[in-house]
């Protein structure tokens, strides 16, 4: 009775152990099987616009560097050992992520004056937990356009909001809008002077619809207040005859707007086709039609 | 001489024997193979294919581009021969009406296999554009499928009528559908007329609606930027490659139901003879085309096109191209210039040529092109570079080769394959002819 008792306690014990081990392995190789993302956060002001974060996520998989789609991030807004949730946002299928802020009102800065976001992410079956702070001040960008001896130049000055000083020696840059990629102006650095300014001419002969070009002055990524860019819409280019043929009537429109050829003539073809062979059914209908005559005929 | 009971016994749709059977089975099990495929294809997409971002039309589009072609044949021989009264025509259109109907079905149905989900279809009539020659396609091949039915039904309504009479001891179900299908049919001179009448629209219309099919076909691929496909001789190029594609398939299976319904009182050797000079006015025909599409190029081609030339002259596609030049056209036509080639077992030999040369045409003319294109193919796997059916896309194909094949087995089965009323009136003509000149 003994050793049958201890056999079973043995019995016993070698299964809880193999059931243990098989567990902890699963364990393990879920462990193993989580990767660490990476999350690029940047700030981005513009000026008399919106002010938002751009998130990216990524992560190294398998050897090879993958977006990170759907991951749900919590904001919160830390100042003087407080913690507060502002927000969600989540990533997208190109894991990227746009959380704006409503205004600079909404969150409150620290002793210093800088505002501290955390972007914190729990953790999931495939991913690690992470989280990501982003620190910034607040800045300005002022600008004003100005002609002087028929020289177009735009002014833009660069303001410590939270000292109220101007910004000497940072690097801006100014661009106009095209579609593709800005078209750089002025020197490759335009470092502002102890006024905080930099003053640029804008080159003559820059097409613009309507002669208006769209300029931006960007701080660019600066560690102490992000990106700040100031847009100012300057009727100092050359103005281009539009030759988009958008609203017309062309072999690549939508279907709304088929050239009329195309709508007339298949269209003819097609009823003419679809006409003939229904008269075709039709004539099916008189052969069907026409031997009930005779019959009725021979009838009577 | 033969009577009319005679005649009529001869032509009479029968049943299978075993053979006739065992074919009957193998096509079902290819096609409910080709289904299972077909099915895991719409579940897993298709990427269970070898088309990638390049190759983005393959097996299925060049499959399509035969079917489209091999239905010209109810033009050719049906529209063309009656419109210009040629009379040796009389027991082979009945054949190139079904074979021209089972072609132009599967046409719309390999389309179809192609766009992944059927249910895109649905999006070609809710956004589709008459800018795009998609729609004239969309447009054009159920035309073609209607015209191609009304032409097959026409001028079998006295036949059904007869048929209606000869099965009314012998099976009472079959007569009872015979009768349905004659719809009242009795010979009389109104209704004569009016059939008549209707053939003459049919064969009329069908002539530029099988022009358009195949020129549309031609213009998928032409209006698209692309080399080897951008050129104006696309339309006519392939209009005669469809002429003898059509020729091609009707010659085999003209071949194979004369040997298996004993119909050579029927369809003589002079028949085959006259087919034969009509295949070989087609061929060169479609080889002066070839010759405009392929040699010209050479002289003027800019680099990418020399590259794709290059591929298709002496690289990757060399042996596909000169095989369907040369086994598909060339040795073919050499066989029907001699008289004795255009027996009707060598023209067996010419037609299976000529149909196994035309469906690897259609490859040839499909793929290339899409793995030359204008911008060098980077950043993509090494296997992108190349294309060759999967087992799927194989085995949808077989599929869909093997419908097309039982829709003419079927209509086969319970149709005429000559018109009896047709001959029993050419017969009665001849016998009139010799009882005047005695």
């Amino acid at each position: 009775m003994k050793n049958q008792l201890k056999s079973r306690f043995g019995i016993l014990v070698v299964f809880s152990a193999l059931l243990l081990l098989f567990g902890i392995q699963n364990l393990c190789a879920q462990d193993a099987e989580k990767n660490s993302i990476r999350l690029r956060a940047n700030y981005v002001k513009i000026m008399g616009g919106e002010m938002y974060f751009d998130l990216k996520a990524t992560a190294r998989v398998d050897g090879e560097n993958v977006i990170v789609p759907n991951i749900e991030f919590l904001v919160y807004n830390e100042f003087n050992d407080e913690s507060v949730e502002i927000g969600k946002t989540t990533t997208n299928a190109k894991g990227v992520s746009k959380f704006v802020l409503k205004n600079l009102n909404s969150i409150k800065p620290d002793s210093t004056n800088t505002y501290n976001i955390l972007f914190s992410f729990d953790g999931n079956d495939a991913f690690k937990r992470i989280s990501k702070s982003v620190t910034f001040k607040n800045a300005e960008i002022k600008t004003t356009i100005s002609t002087i001896d028929s020289i177009n130049y735009i002014t833009a000055t660069l303001l410590d909001v939270s000292k109220d000083s101007l910004m000497g020696d940072q690097s801006l840059t100014v661009q106009v809008q095209r579609i593709f990629r800005p078209l750089f102006i002025g020197e490759e650095f335009n470092v502002t002077d102890e006024d905080g300014t930099v003053i640029v001419p804008l080159d003559e002969g820059i097409p613009g619809v309507g002669g208006n070009l769209t300029v931006e002055v960007v701080l660019n990524e600066s560690e102490v207040y992000g990106t700040v860019k100031a847009i100012v819409i300057a009727p100092v280019g050359t103005p281009f005859v539009d030759e988009s043929t958008f609203d017309q009537r062309k072999m690549w429109s939508p279907r709304n707007k088929t050239p009329l050829f195309l709508l007339i003539f298949p269209n003819i073809i097609i009823f003419t086709m679809w006409g003939l062979i229904i008269y075709l059914f039709y004539n099916l209908f008189k052969i069907f039609n026409l031997k009930s005559k005779i019959k009725k005929h021979e009838n009577i | 001489m033969k009577n009319h009971d005679k005649i009529l016994n001869d032509l009479v749709p029968l049943k299978f024997g075993k053979n006739g059977v065992i074919w009957i089975i193998f096509l079902i099990i290819l096609i409910i193979i080709g289904t299972i495929a077909y099915i895991d294809q719409i579940i897993k997409g298709q990427v269970v294919t070898n088309m990638r971002d390049y190759a983005l039309w393959g097996i299925y589009i060049s499959n399509f581009v035969f079917f489209v072609a091999t239905s010209f044949v109810g033009t050719v021989t049906v529209a063309y021969l009656r419109l210009t009264d040629n009379n040796w025509r009389t027991p082979l259109v009945r054949i190139a009406e079904i074979i021209s109907f089972a072609a132009i079905i599967m046409a719309g149905l390999t389309i179809m296999i192609d766009m992944g989900r059927p249910d895109r279809m649905l999006n070609l009539f809710l956004h589709g554009r008459l800018q795009s020659p998609i729609t004239w396609d969309v447009i054009i091949v159920p035309t073609y499928i209607i015209l191609s039915f009304l032409l097959l039904y026409y001028p079998l309504l006295p036949d059904f009528a007869i048929l209606e009479k000869y099965f009314e001891k012998k099976n009472s179900f079959l007569s009872k559908w015979y009768g349905k299908l004659a719809i009242n049919w009795e010979d009389n001179k109104a209704q004569n007329i009016v059939q008549k009448k209707s053939i003459k629209i049919i064969v009329v219309m069908l002539i530029p609606i099988g022009i358009l099919l195949q020129t549309i076909d031609a213009w998928l691929f032409s209006t698209t930027y692309r080399i080897g496909w951008d050129s104006t001789n696309m339309g006519a190029y392939f209009i005669s490659g469809a002429f003898v594609a059509g020729v091609g398939a009707l010659v085999t299976v003209v071949y194979v139901l004369r040997k298996v319904r004993k119909l050579e009182d029927y369809i003589t050797d002079y028949h085959f003879d006259k087919l034969g000079k009509f295949l070989g006015l087609a061929i060169l025909i479609y080889l002066y085309f070839n010759i405009q599409e392929y040699l010209l190029p050479v002289f003027t081609a800019p680099t990418q096109e020399k590259i794709h030339l290059d591929a298709l002259l002496t690289g990757e596609y060399a042996l596909l191209f000169w095989f369907t030049l040369i086994f598909g056209l060339i040795i073919p036509l050499f066989i029907v210039l001699f008289k004795k080639g255009r027996k009707p077992l060598p023209m067996l030999v010419v037609g299976l040529m000529v149909v196994v040369g035309s469906w690897w045409k259609r490859y040839v003319i499909v793929t290339p092109t899409l793995l030359h294109p204008f911008l060098p193919i980077e950043g993509v796997p090494e296997s992108w570079h190349h294309y060759f059916p999967s087992m799927h896309e194989w085995l949808i194909t077989g599929a869909t080769l093997a419908m097309a094949l039982l829709i003419i087995t079927i209509l086969v089965r319970y149709l005429p394959v000559i018109g009896i009323q047709k001959t029993i009136n050419e017969q009665d003509l001849i016998n009139t002819d010799k009882n005047i000149e005695l």
